[in-house]
């Protein structure tokens, strides 16, 4: 399978082109791509340094958030009821190629 | 800016010793913070650098895969030019020419050492120890030994009701083994959470058919080259296959101590987790540091502490500010309920239960001098983001309205008191009027 291509908006507003590899959650092809995601949980959703925004349309292709996920989310800075994830929940698809990601605020 | 010019003119890399949880991030933060020097990350350890929480939780159930999640995938290191030698321990350091030894006796220059060494499990010392089928948990490889012995209806007595131990408890207990916990305190957890907290475990565990045993004082272990009994203080007798130490981690501090670095039951870091060589950094679970919260001198064994600290480092050997730290906050999941807890509470802090524990979810809220110092959260989270912010900010609380599962955390704070006043006493006169 092939990488899929991501556009990252980073916490200061610049944006980078980076590859998601498919044996990556986006997490990890965020945080291996040297963006600032601490994921000090180690993608297990526990720590929600991984919040990251996307677009409603592509969001809404994304399966159900669980509640853990959920949770932790709601009580995110700048929290999304329909963009919010958790980078680390989210497997590698190829519905996810070419989306644009935004790193949320860090608390 | 010293440091920077440092950084172009230098040839020798960040050696960094020790690649686990802190060590790695050390890498990962140089580069991710524009270090161009080389890097070279020793471990003592032969394989690829993995995650430590799934060895005592996803590891041990049954059909699981062997392989434990990796902390960075290979081609990472490569794409980041980190030079691993993996299995390769270091012996001992050279402050003054600023080299370290290898245990296959190569030596390298360092133009930064960075000890991330980590701690080892607090062996047990009582007569037997030594048998088979005595075990203890740190490694990959400690994981999958034990996980070889979990068979049905294999007697494993646990030594211990820590994190560690009552998370194997959980996992042999699913497994089909018969198992007992023998713990010197009179309940589980009690080193890191309250009376209702380990009662609710206890009850939760007890239910899965796991037997526990309070002011257990283990005096021997018995059998015949292999482990048989485990003996107590008062003489009981307790027939084991399997016995699993879970009482504690001692810092990987020899390193540091033999080269005269200072040394408190952990090498003691500044702020900037800087040792007393000023070449030599220290991170993650071998340091001992006062804590920015509350001034207590403190071991922290804990993921977030590991790559906090390890950002300070990175932070300072390229000349940057380090990240604001997350408030030190732990998780263990125990048949799949998840405690998790923000801040480090002391025993004497109030205890406030915040929800009912009957229903299976709830939180229990600390106070120290009326100010949240931490909050443990049970198969929910929804309290866990707002109590590490309110800690730390130090917020003065309410306990009546903390204790309310149906206001928000965020809304049970003492808003009307001014928030320069050192003083926490003062706030009882605002708590009364509500
Ligand atoms: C079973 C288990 C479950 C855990 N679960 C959780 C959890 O759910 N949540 C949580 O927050 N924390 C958990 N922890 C704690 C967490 O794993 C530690 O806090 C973390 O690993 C600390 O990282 P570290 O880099 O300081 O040390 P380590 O990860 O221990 O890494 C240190 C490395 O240094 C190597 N080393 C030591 N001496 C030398 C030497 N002289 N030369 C070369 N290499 C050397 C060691 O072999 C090791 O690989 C758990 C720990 C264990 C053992
Ligand atoms: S990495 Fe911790 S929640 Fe995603």
């Amino acid at each position: 399978m092939s990488n899929n291509k991501l556009t990252v908006v980073d916490r200061e507003g610049s944006t980078h082109d980076l590859e998601w590899e498919p044996d990556q959650t986006l997490m990890e092809a965020l945080r291996d791509n040297g963006l600032p995601v601490l994921a000090s949980c180690g993608g297990t959703a526990s720590c929600a340094t991984c919040h990251v925004f996307l677009e409603k349309e592509v969001f809404d292709t994304l399966g159900e958030r669980s509640e853990d996920e959920l949770e932790l989310l709601a009580e995110a800075e700048g929290y999304r009821e329909c963009g919010s994830r958790l980078s680390c929940q989210l497997g590698f698809s190829r519905d996810l190629n070419g989306v644009t990601v935004t790193l949320a605020p860090e608390e | 800016m010293r440091e920077r010019e440092a950084m172009a003119g230098t040839t020798a890399p960040v050696v960094i010793v020790g690649a686990g949880h802190s060590g790695v991030a050390v890498a990962a933060g140089l580069r991710a913070r524009g270090w161009e020097g080389g890097i070279l990350l020793l471990d003592a350890e032969n394989e690829a650098p993995y995650e430590r929480p799934p060895l005592s939780k996803d590891l041990l159930k049954d059909g699981a895969p062997d392989g434990s999640a990796v902390l960075r995938k290979e081609k990472f290191y490569q794409d980041k030019r980190i030079d691993r030698l993996a299995g390769s321990t270091a012996e001992s350091i050279n402050r003054k020419g600023q080299t370290v030894l290898l245990s296959d006796g190569s030596r390298h220059a360092y133009h930064r050492l960075v000890i991330a060494t980590g701690s080892r499990a607090r062996p047990l010392t009582v007569p037997g120890a030594g048998l088979a089928g005595v075990q203890s948990l740190r490694t990959r490889d400690d994981a999958l030994e034990l996980k070889r012995m979990l068979v049905p209806g294999a007697r494993i007595a646990i030594i211990g009701a820590g994190y560690i131990g009552l998370e194997v408890a959980a996992a042999a207990a699913a497994r089909g083994c018969e198992v007992t916990v023998l713990e010197f305190q009179d309940r589980v957890m009690s080193r890191v959470t309250s009376v209702p907290v380990s009662r609710h475990f206890e009850r939760l565990h007890e239910r899965h058919g796991v037997r526990f045993v309070f002011g257990a004082a283990v005096t021997a272990i018995e059998g015949g080259g292999r482990a048989e009994r485990v003996v107590t203080a008062d003489g009981e007798v307790f027939r084991a296959d399997v016995v699993l130490a879970g009482i504690g981690v001692l810092p990987n501090q020899e390193l540091a101590a033999d080269a005269g670095l200072d040394c408190r039951d952990g090498i003691l870091v500044d702020g900037d987790c800087r040792t007393s060589d000023s070449a030599i950094y220290a991170t993650g679970d071998v340091t001992r540091f006062t804590s920015p919260v509350d001034g207590a001198s403190q071991r922290l064994e804990c993921i977030q502490n590991a790559v906090a600290q390890a950002d300070k480092v990175a932070a300072h050997i390229t000349g940057h500010e380090a990240a604001d730290p997350e408030i030190p906050w732990f998780w263990t999941v125990q048949h799949g309920v998840r405690l998790q807890t923000a801040g480090v509470r002391h025993p004497e802090d109030e205890v406030i239960v915040r929800g009912d524990p009957l229903t299976g979810r709830f939180s229990v809220v600390y106070l120290r001098d009326g100010r949240l110092s931490a909050v443990d959260t049970i198969a929910g989270l929804a309290d866990f983001r707002p109590a590490r912010k309110l800690i730390a900010q130090s917020a003065l609380i309410e306990p009546i309205l903390a204790a309310d599962p149906g206001i928000p955390l965020a809304d049970a704070i003492l808003k009307d008191l001014d928030p320069t006043d050192p003083d926490p006493t003062d706030a009882a006169p605002a708590a009364a009027r509500i």
